[in-house]
C-alpha cells in the first residue's frame, strides 16, 4: 500500500512535469479487498482483488479537466496528465470561480488494524465454518459474505495541500435458513478482534428459532419497532433523498420547506458525525476538505444537508466535506458517517412498553417513492414480529411498506440505548432501536 | 500481453484442476451538463487481471492492477491459496458443465467510433439540450453521455483463447418542473442516465435529445399540475420503458439460476422460480415469451462469448406463458445436467463471473397499439421507471412511473402525476392478455443492474412493446 513518502514523491513529480501556470489536483486511491462467501452451508465464492486508482484534475483558470488512470507507472501518469490539459482547454468554462483548498489539519483519522489487514482466507474460512456448525446443530443452513479490507487515500494539490489516510474494514452479514424461518446478523467494524462468533450464532438463533408459523396481518398503520439493521436501510435512503446539499438548493428535497423548523421530537439527533465513537470515520474528502459534525436533524429541528464542494462554491455556502469522487460529482454530496443519537431504554424495555406492534429486525430492496413527502417504500424479511403485550408473540409473514420518512420520525417515541455501526452509503451508519407510532403497511405476502 | 497471460496460464495448468484468466481494459467517457452548462467530464482507463482456479474442488479467484509477470505468477498463487481455504468449508467438489474449447475475436458491430467524435460535438449536444430544457417551472435539468470500449482476453486451461471489443452507448436528458412543495421529473428517453446499447454514436444522434427537449421539458410542467393518479384496480397498458424494468425484476432477476440454488440468498435474496416449477409453472398468460437472448444487435446485453468462454446464445425462460428455462453458469448448469447457456457475467476484471442477464427479452405479440388500448374501457397508461421495488424471492412487486396517463374508452386522455402499481408476479403476468407487435419493439438498455457480493455492477437489455395488463392495483403516493 503507498506510504506517505511515495504519496509526497508522486505530488512532487506532478509539479514538476506540468506548465507553473496551471493548478492540480490528485486523489489516489489504493484498495486490497479479500472476500469469502457462503451458502447452503458452503464457500462457494473466495475472491481477493488489489485495485488502484489515480485521478489528476488539471485547472487552468475556470476550465477543469480530469482524467482517472489505473497504476502509478511514470508514462501512465504523465499521458493522464497531458489527456487532463487537453480536456481543460476544450471544455467550456465554469460559471464560478474554482479555488483550491490550501493545506489544513485534519481532527480525525481512519481507524485501522493490523490484524484485520493480515486476516488471511483461511482464518475467514475457519470462523465460516464455526458459525456453519453452530447454526447446524439446529438444522439451519448459513448463507453469507465475509470480508476483510485495507484502504488508503490520498489527496494533493498544488496549493500545498496533503492528506493520506488508511483504514481496515471487516464486514460480516449472515442469512440462516431452515423450512420456512430465516434470520439474519450483520457485523460491521475496524478491528477482527471484536468479532465474536458466538454471539453472531445466538443472534441468528434467537431470531430463526422464533420465525416459524408466520402469521398474515392486514396492511396498514402500525405501531414499529425498528432494529438498528431497518433503521440504519431508512437513514441511507433519508440521507440520500433529503440531506443531498444540492438537492436542497434546487428545491428537490423536503428539508427546502421545513428548514430550521421543529417538526420532530426532542429525541430526533441525526447527524452526519465522523467522531461517533462508532463510526468508521472517512476523515477527509476527494478535495482533501476535513470532515466536521453537521446536525441534519437537531433536537427535533430540521437543519440542512451535506454541501459538497463544487455546491459550495457555488451557492456560496460552507462545504462540509462531503465531495464525491469525479464520477459522482454531480450528484452532489451525500452523508458519509450517518448516526442517529441513542435514547434512554433498553430493546427489551422498547419491546416490554409495547401493547401492540410489529418488530422488523431487517429491510429489503428500499427505494425513493416520493422525495418531497419523503416516501419510501420496501419489504421486511428474516424476522418480523408481532408485539402483543410486551412480548414477543408471534411471527409475521413479509409485507411491503409505503411510508414517509416525516411521518414516521414525527411519531418516534421511543430510541434505544443500544447502538450498532451498519453499511452506509459511503461509510458507516450508527443507528439504534427505534419505536414509532406512523408506520405504514400497504400489502403483504404469502411468506 | 496474452503471452505473459499464457505463461501464467501453464504455470496453474499443473496445479489446479482448472483456471481460466482474464484481461480487461475498459476505457470509459462520461460528460455530465446541467442547465445548459458543462458540470462533469471524466475519461478513466481501468485495466487488470483476474484469475480463476478450480483446486481440490473449490474455487480460488484473485486479481490485480499491476501487470507484471511476477505479479501475475504471485496472484495465480494467492488465488490458489484462496482455493486451498475454500476446501476448508466445502460440500461437493465443484463441476462444471463441458464446453468445447473456443478460439475467436469478437467486436461490437458499431458505424461511429464513439471515441472518435470530437469532445466538443458531445458536450455542444448536452449544452444545447438541457439549455433547452429550461421553460416555466423547468428550473433544472440535466443531461448524460456515457461511452465504453472494453477490450477483453480470455484464455483457460482448457485451451480457450477469445478476443472481445466491445462498444457501448447511452444517455438520456431530465428536466424537472419545480415548485412550492413538490417537483417532477420528465426523462427522455428512459429514466436514471436514459438508454444504452452495444453500438456506437450512431445510437445517440438516432435519439435526437435535442429535439425532445422541450418536449420533455413541456411534459414535466404539465406533471407538475396535474392531479394524483387515481386508486384502485384497474386495467393499464404498460410502455416499452416501464415494461423493460418489470421483466428485468420479476423475470430476469427469479430466473438466475444461482438466485435459485441459494447463493444470492444472504443479500439480494432467492427466487420463486424453483427447481420443481421448471416447464411446470404457469408464469404467465399465453401472451407471454420471454427468452434469454445474448446475439440480438445492438442490445446492452449483447456480446460474443460470456467471462466463462461459452458462446452467445439465445435461450427460451417462458414460452407460451410456461416457465421453461434459468440462465446458466457453467457451474450451476452442470447441477441440472445442461449445457450453460452463456450467462455468467463479470462487471470486470476484478470480479468473477456470476450469473446474469444478457438481453431478456418479452417477445413481441400481435396487437397493434390502438388495439390495445381499444380494449380498456377505464384504465391508465403506465410508462418509464420513476421507483422499484421487489422481494426477496421476487414475488411482491411495486413500480412508480413518470408517466400516468388516463385511458378512457381506448383513447389515452389526461396526465397524472405520482402513480405506481403494485402486483404479485406469476398473477401479474397471467393478467397479461395483449403485447404489441414487432413495429413496438425495441430493447431498452438498463447500465445499473446490482448483484453479488463484493457488488458488481451489470450492463443488460430487455426487448420489450407495450404490453396491456387485466385488473392490477394502482395508487399514488402523495
Amino acid at each position: 500500500m503507498i506510504e506517505l513518502a511515495q504519496g509526497k514523491e508522486l505530488i512532487q513529480k506532478i509539479k514538476e512535469k506540468i506548465n507553473p501556470g496551471y493548478d492540480f489536483e490528485v486523489v489516489l486511491t489504493e484498495e486490497k479487498f479479500e472476500l469469502t462467501r457462503f451458502a447452503e452451508s458452503y464457500i462457494h465464492q473466495n475472491v481477493a482483488e488489489s485495485t488502484l486508482h489515480l485521478t489528476l484534475k488539471v485547472i487552468i483558470g475556470d476550465r477543469i479537466g480530469s482524467v482517472r488512470v489505473d497504476n502509478l507507472d511514470k508514462a501512465a501518469i504523465f499521458e493522464g496528465l497531458q489527456k487532463a490539459i487537453n480536456i481543460a482547454h476544450i471544455v467550456p468554462p465554469l460559471n464560478f470561480t474554482y479555488r483550491l483548498i490550501p493545506h489544513q489539519n485534519y481532527n480525525i483519522q481512519g481507524k485501522y488494524s493490523k490484524d484485520t489487514a493480515n486476516l488471511s482466507p483461511k482464518k475467514k474460512a475457519r470462523i465460516v465454518k464455526q458459525i456453519i456448525l453452530g447454526v447446524g446443530q439446529e438444522g439451519f443452513k448459513a448463507a453469507g459474505a465475509f470480508s476483510s479490507e485495507q484502504n488508503t487515500m490520498m489527496v494533493g494539490n498544488s496549493k500545498g495541500l496533503f492528506a493520506l489516510d488508511k483504514n481496515t474494514k471487516v464486514d460480516f452479514n449472515c442469512v440462516i435458513t431452515k423450512d420456512g424461518s430465516t434470520a439474519q446478523a450483520s457485523f460491521l467494524d475496524y478491528d477482527i478482534n471484536h468479532f465474536k462468533v458466538d454471539s453472531i450464532i445466538n443472534e441468528l438463533l434467537e431470531t430463526g428459532l422464533r420465525n416459524t408459523e408466520q402469521i398474515d396481518l392486514e396492511p396498514g398503520i402500525y405501531t414499529v419497532i425498528l432494529s438498528p439493521e431497518a433503521t440504519s436501510d431508512i437513514l441511507n435512503y433519508t440521507g440520500y433523498m433529503a440531506f443531498n446539499g444540492k438537492a436542497i438548493k434546487e428545491g428537490k428535497s423536503f428539508v427546502c420547506n421545513y428548514e430550521n423548523e421543529k417538526i420532530f421530537p426532542d429525541i430526533i439527533n441525526l447527524a452526519d458525525d465522523p467522531f461517533d465513537e462508532l463510526a468508521l470515520p472517512i476523515p477527509f474528502d476527494v478535495v482533501g476538505y476535513p470532515r466536521e459534525k453537521v446536525y441534519l436533524i437537531e433536537k427535533g429541528i430540521v437543519r440542512d444537508g451535506v454541501y459538497d464542494y463544487l455546491t459550495a462554491l457555488k451557492y456560496n455556502q460552507k462545504c462540509t466535506g462531503n465531495t464525491l469522487s469525479g464520477e459522482d460529482a454531480s450528484w452532489g454530496a451525500l452523508p458519509f458517517n450517518l448516526a442517529l443519537e441513542g435514547g434512554t431504554v433498553s430493546r427489551d424495555e422498547m419491546i416490554s412498553r409495547t401493547e401492540r406492534g410489529i418488530l422488523i429486525s431487517r429491510l429489503h430492496y428500499v427505494n425513493v417513492l416520493n422525495p418531497m413527502s419523503a416516501q419510501l417504500t420496501g419489504m421486511t424479511r428474516d424476522g418480523t414480529f408481532l408485539v402483543e403485550d410486551g412480548k414477543i408473540s408471534k411471527a409475521i409473514k413479509n409485507m411491503r411498506f409505503n411510508t414517509s420518512v416525516i411521518d414516521m420520525f414525527k411519531a418516534v417515541d421511543l430510541i434505544s440505548r443500544e447502538r450498532e455501526a451498519k453499511a452506509g452509503w459511503v461509510g458507516s451508519t450508527v443507528a439504534p432501536y427505534i419505536r414509532t407510532n406512523n408506520f405504514t403497511f400497504s400489502s403483504k405476502t404469502s411468506f | 500481453m496474452k503471452k505473459i497471460l499464457k505463461n501464467v496460464l501453464d504455470w496453474l495448468s499443473t496445479k489446479a484442476s482448472y483456471a481460466d484468466i482474464r484481461f480487461v481494459q475498459l476505457e470509459e467517457e462520461k460528460i455530465v451538463a446541467e442547465n445548459g452548462i458543462l458540470s462533469s467530464y471524466n475519461l478513466s482507463t481501468d485495466r487488470g487481471v483476474g484469475i480463476r482456479v478450480l483446486a481440490n474442488g473449490a474455487w480460488g479467484f484473485a486479481s490485480t492492477y499491476d501487470l507484471r509477470e511476477e505479479i501475475l505468477l504471485k496472484t495465480a498463487e494467492k488465488a490458489l491459496k484462496i482455493a486451498q481455504a475454500s476446501t476448508l468449508c466445502k460440500k461437493d467438489d465443484i463441476q462444471l458443465a463441458p464446453q468445447d474449447k473456443q478460439l475467436d475475436k469478437y467486436i461490437t458491430p458499431i458505424y461511429k467510433d464513439p471515441f472518435q467524435v470530437s469532445s466538443a460535438e458531445k458536450i455542444d449536444l448536452l449544452v444545447k439540450s438541457t439549455k433547452a430544457m429550461l421553460k416555466d417551472k423547468v428550473k433544472k435539468s440535466e443531461g448524460v453521455l456515457n461511452f465504453f470500449k472494453t477490450f477483453k482476453i480470455f484464455i483457460s486451461t482448457e485451451g480457450s483463447e477469445i478476443e472481445q471489443t466491445i462498444f457501448e452507448s447511452g444517455g438520456g436528458i431530465n428536466a424537472y418542473a419545480i415548485g412550492e412543495r413538490d417537483f417532477q421529473r420528465r426523462s427522455y428517453p428512459s429514466s436514471f442516465d436514459g438508454d444504452y446499447a452495444t453500438r456506437g454514436y450512431e445510437f445517440i444522434e438516432e435519439m435526437d435529445l435535442l429535439k425532445n427537449a422541450e418536449r420533455i421539458a413541456e411534459e414535466a410542467n404539465q406533471l407538475l399540475v396535474a392531479p394524483y393518479a387515481p386508486e384502485g384496480v384497474m386495467d393499464i397498458v404498460l410502455g416499452g420503458s416501464q415494461l423493460a424494468l418489470q421483466v428485468h425484476e420479476s423475470c430476469g432477476h427469479p430466473a438466475e439460476l444461482d438466485r435459485v440454488l441459494g447463493k444470492e440468498i444472504s443479500f439480494a435474496g432467492g427466487s420463486f422460480l424453483t427447481l420443481d416449477k421448471l416447464n411446470t409453472f404457469t408464469y404467465g398468460s399465453s401472451q407471454v415469451n420471454i427468452v434469454a437472448d445474448a446475439t440480438v444487435p445492438g442490445g446492452l446485453g449483447t456480446f460474443g462469448f460470456d467471462d466463462e468462454g461459452v458462446p452467445a446464445s439465445r435461450s427460451y425462460l417462458v414460452k407460451q406463458g410456461k416457465f421453461v428455462g434459468y440462465l446458466t453458469s457453467r457451474e450451476d448448469a452442470f447441477k441440472l445436467g445442461i449445457p450453460s447457456n452463456g450467462a455468467a457475467r463479470a462487471q470486470s476484471w476484478n470480479h468473477i463471473p456470476l450469473v446474469r442477464m444478457t438481453n431478456i427479452n418479452l417477445l413481441p405479440g400481435n396487437f397493434g397499439w390502438d388495439e390495445l388500448l381499444d380494449g380498456i374501457k377505464k384504465g391508465l397508461y403506465l410508462d418509464c421507471n420513476k421507483s422499484w421495488s421487489i422481494d426477496d424471492k421476487r414475488l411482491n412487486f411495486q413500480f412508480g412511473t413518470e408517466i400516468a396517463r388516463e385511458v378512457k374508452n381506448g383513447k389515452v386522455g389526461k396526465w397524472y402525476k405520482n402513480a405506481f402499481y403494485q402486483g404479485i408476479t406469476p398473477e401479474f403476468w397471467k393478467s397479461c392478455d395483449g403485447v404489441a407487435d414487432q413495429k413496438y419493439w425495441r430493447v431498452w438498455g438498463v447500465n445499473n443492474c446490482g448483484k453479488g457480493q463484493p457488488e458488481q455492477l451489470m450492463h443488460v437489455g430487455h426487448g420489450t412493446s407495450p404490453a396491456r395488463f387485466r385488473k392490477i392495483k394502482v395508487g399514488a403516493s402523495r
